[in-house]
């Protein structure tokens, strides 16, 4: 399949002259080492990717594509139960064990392909493209396509296939339906959302349904975990503006769920940067979906945490970060992650540009929680550093 | 031939009493008025010179309407922040960033205005000031002052008790032949003996009928570091669409 996408992308520009004349090609390698200390073992894994994206505007039509390669080295598979909490690991049945590993494998994949066409009145963008919603820093509440990584939640999210239609009402008021089909009806997302200006205040209301994918991690048949889908309708709303001279936001979703219990989830922040340059930003979420004591996460918990299929382990989490510029190319930052159940992750972090169009990040990553919360010491403390050559 | 010459003496000594009647809120909004034509478009190139001697190079696209009310900033180059834009309404109290990665548009409070601009020594306030001289500052004439042999306007800016700014006091340094300010001295909010930046401008050419600085140099008293920004190609009182200076516009 993903080779198919590569081909597709080879196709494309052969067989369109147009878009082939003026085709702007340009990307980045991205080289990434991490290791973490995990019980008496110092473990390790490096990834190159390199991204290469294609553009080709002409008037009111605008194609834009990117593929991304990647490969993984060092200590690719990575065995879940032991960084699990002894209690969770004892529901792990023991005839599927072998089953709970998290592989990274090489990937070679077209990761957005879409065109855009401008009409006098409104947009229509068609293919793999990318779908940002919300106003929330390291959690939106109101995005449904995407899960931020919480130690770099500005990474760019992979592209998602739709049909999408933009429509500016007024100079601040936006109409947007998105249409992002699936194996069927039911299971595809259907979206609409109204963005809107008011005073010093930007304002969405949107309505979504889309089909939730989620496992049974206890229960595994065939060649997978048992698998169920089931249609999440969700109400949401953001604003993001000013108050008393600091940045705020709020965004928020209640879903209604078709086989579990309805939820909400909420997210608030504020930042602002002071005459020393300064920044800090702060933001907390709650889902009420998850768990509001640590001795209650189950197996399922973890693992869909883990997988990406919910957005918290814990009922209420906090993200702070201060970042100051140390020189004219360096910030230097610190992080903190905090859970509702006294667990946090520190991370110190350096981001700089040391040459024209290289970006350097380095994180340092500390745990302190007990042996059964989220940010717990076996996750394995260490660090990663990043570099990415802009081509 | 008497006649001429009385007429030239007349000019001249009317001239000369007009330059000395103004006070300093009128060379303000003389300044103002060059600096914040109804539209802009240029194409700029800035260079920041870091203190420790490194370069870093960035070109941009501008767009500027109602006298600098609404303005549009989107990077050509480098690679590493190209279709990068920044909207800015009601003279930067509102600003919106467009990431082109992640096509997302975040709306930032005028706290942001602090920023620096990429890493440079302008920060957003600096560039999309507007109407700032005049809004937010009281203006008061000093003595005139000689720059490199050119007779110059010397007028000292107080912040007004209620303006969110980043400084307590300018000194501009006005041209009298064309109220081009081609020196510029930043103090700081809370110190305001401490000088923080200095702006020097020169080659100054006539666009459209408005003298305008080319190369711009802000020097960075406290780190010791200096952005140059030089227009590449600037245009004047052109026809722009509103629509520009949309969230829809802010993506193209």
């Amino acid at each position: 399949m993903k080779m198919y996408g590569f081909w597709i992308l080879i196709f494309i520009f052969l067989s369109s002259p147009l878009l082939s004349q003026q085709l702007d090609m340009f990307g980045y390698f991205e080289s990434q080492f991490m290791a973490a200390r995990v019980k008496s073992e110092i473990l390790q894994m490096q990834s190159n990717k390199m991204r290469l994206d294609f553009e080709s505007i002409q008037n009111c039509l605008h194609f834009g594509a990117n593929i991304n390669a990647i490969t993984y080295h060092g200590k690719t598979d990575w065995i879940i139960p032991d960084y699990l909490p002894d209690r969770v690991c004892k529901e792990i049945p023991a005839s599927i064990r072998s089953y709970y590993v998290l592989t990274f494998e090489n990937e070679l994949e077209l990761d957005n392909a879409y065109v855009r066409i401008a009409f006098h009145k409104w947009d229509l963008t068609l293919g793999k493209q990318q779908i940002s919603l919300g106003s929330g820093y390291a959690w939106n509440p109101t995005d449904l396509f995407n899960q931020k990584d919480l130690f770099d939640p500005t990474y760019e999210q992979p592209g998602h296939n739709a049909v999408r239609v933009d429509i500016p009402l007024a100079s601040r008021l936006n109409g947007m339906i998105l249409y992002a089909p699936d194996d069927d009806w039911n299971n595809s997302a259907k979206l609409v959302s109204f963005k809107t200006g008011i005073g010093r205040f930007d304002y969405t209301i949107m309505a979504i349904e889309k089909g939730w994918t989620f496992h049974d991690y206890t229960a595994f048949y065939g060649f997978d975990f048992q698998k169920t889908v089931e249609t999440r309708r969700m109400l949401g709303s953001s604003l993001v503006g000013e108050l008393f001279g600091w940045g705020v936001w709020f965004e928020c979703g209640y879903n209604r769920m078709q086989i579990r219990d309805h939820f909400y989830e909420i997210t608030a922040g504020m930042n602002y940067t002071f005459d020393f340059q300064t920044y800090i930003m702060i933001e907390y979420y709650r889902n009420s979906m998850a768990r509001s004591r640590m001795d209650n996460y189950t197996l399922n918990d973890w693992m869909r945490y883990l997988a990406s299929e919910q957005k918290a382990l814990n009922r209420d989490q906090l993200y702070v970060l201060i970042q100051h510029p140390v020189s004219d190319l360096t910030d230097l930052g610190l992080n903190v992650i905090a859970a509702g159940d006294k667990s946090l992750a520190l991370l110190p972090t350096l981001r700089s540009t040391p040459f024209e169009n290289v970006e350097l990040l380095a994180y340092g990553n500390l745990y302190l929680g007990k042996e059964s919360a989220v940010f717990h010491r076996n996750l394995g403390n260490g660090g990663l550093v990043r570099m990415r050559i802009y081509f | 031939m008497k006649t001429k010459i009385l007429l030239f003496f007349v000019i001249f000594l009317a001239s000369w009493l007009y330059g000395q009647s103004l006070s300093g809120p009128e060379i303000i909004e003389k300044v103002d008025n060059y600096l914040n034509p109804e539209t802009c478009w240029a194409k700029s190139k800035m260079t920041i010179q870091t203190s420790s001697g490194k370069e870093r190079t960035f070109v941009y696209e501008s767009w500027s309407k109602n006298h600098d009310e609404k303005n549009l900033i989107r990077y050509l180059e480098p690679i590493r922040v190209k279709n990068q834009a920044t909207l800015m309404h009601n003279y930067a109290d509102d600003i919106w960033m467009y990431f082109p990665r992640t096509r997302r548009v975040r709306k930032l409070a005028t706290h942001a205005k602090k920023q620096k601009m990429e890493g440079s020594d302008f920060s957003y306030e600096d560039m999309g000031a507007g109407d700032s001289f005049i809004k937010d500052y009281t203006c008061k004439r000093l003595e005139d002052q000689s720059l490199e042999d050119r007779q110059c306007y010397l007028v000292e800016m107080h912040r007004k008790s209620n303006a969110d700014i980043s400084y307590s006091r300018l000194k501009m340094y006005i041209l009298k032949e064309n109220f081009v300010p081609v020196r510029v001295e930043y103090y700081d909010e809370d110190h305001p003996d401490r000088l923080l930046k200095t702006l020097i401008q020169s080659d100054i050419r006539i666009f459209d009928g408005i003298p305008t600085a080319m190369k711009m140099i802000m020097i960075n008293e406290i780190d010791n570091s200096e952005t140059k920004m030089e227009f590449i190609e600037v245009k004047y009182n052109i026809e722009i669409d509103d629509a520009l200076f949309t969230e829809r516009g802010l993506k193209e």
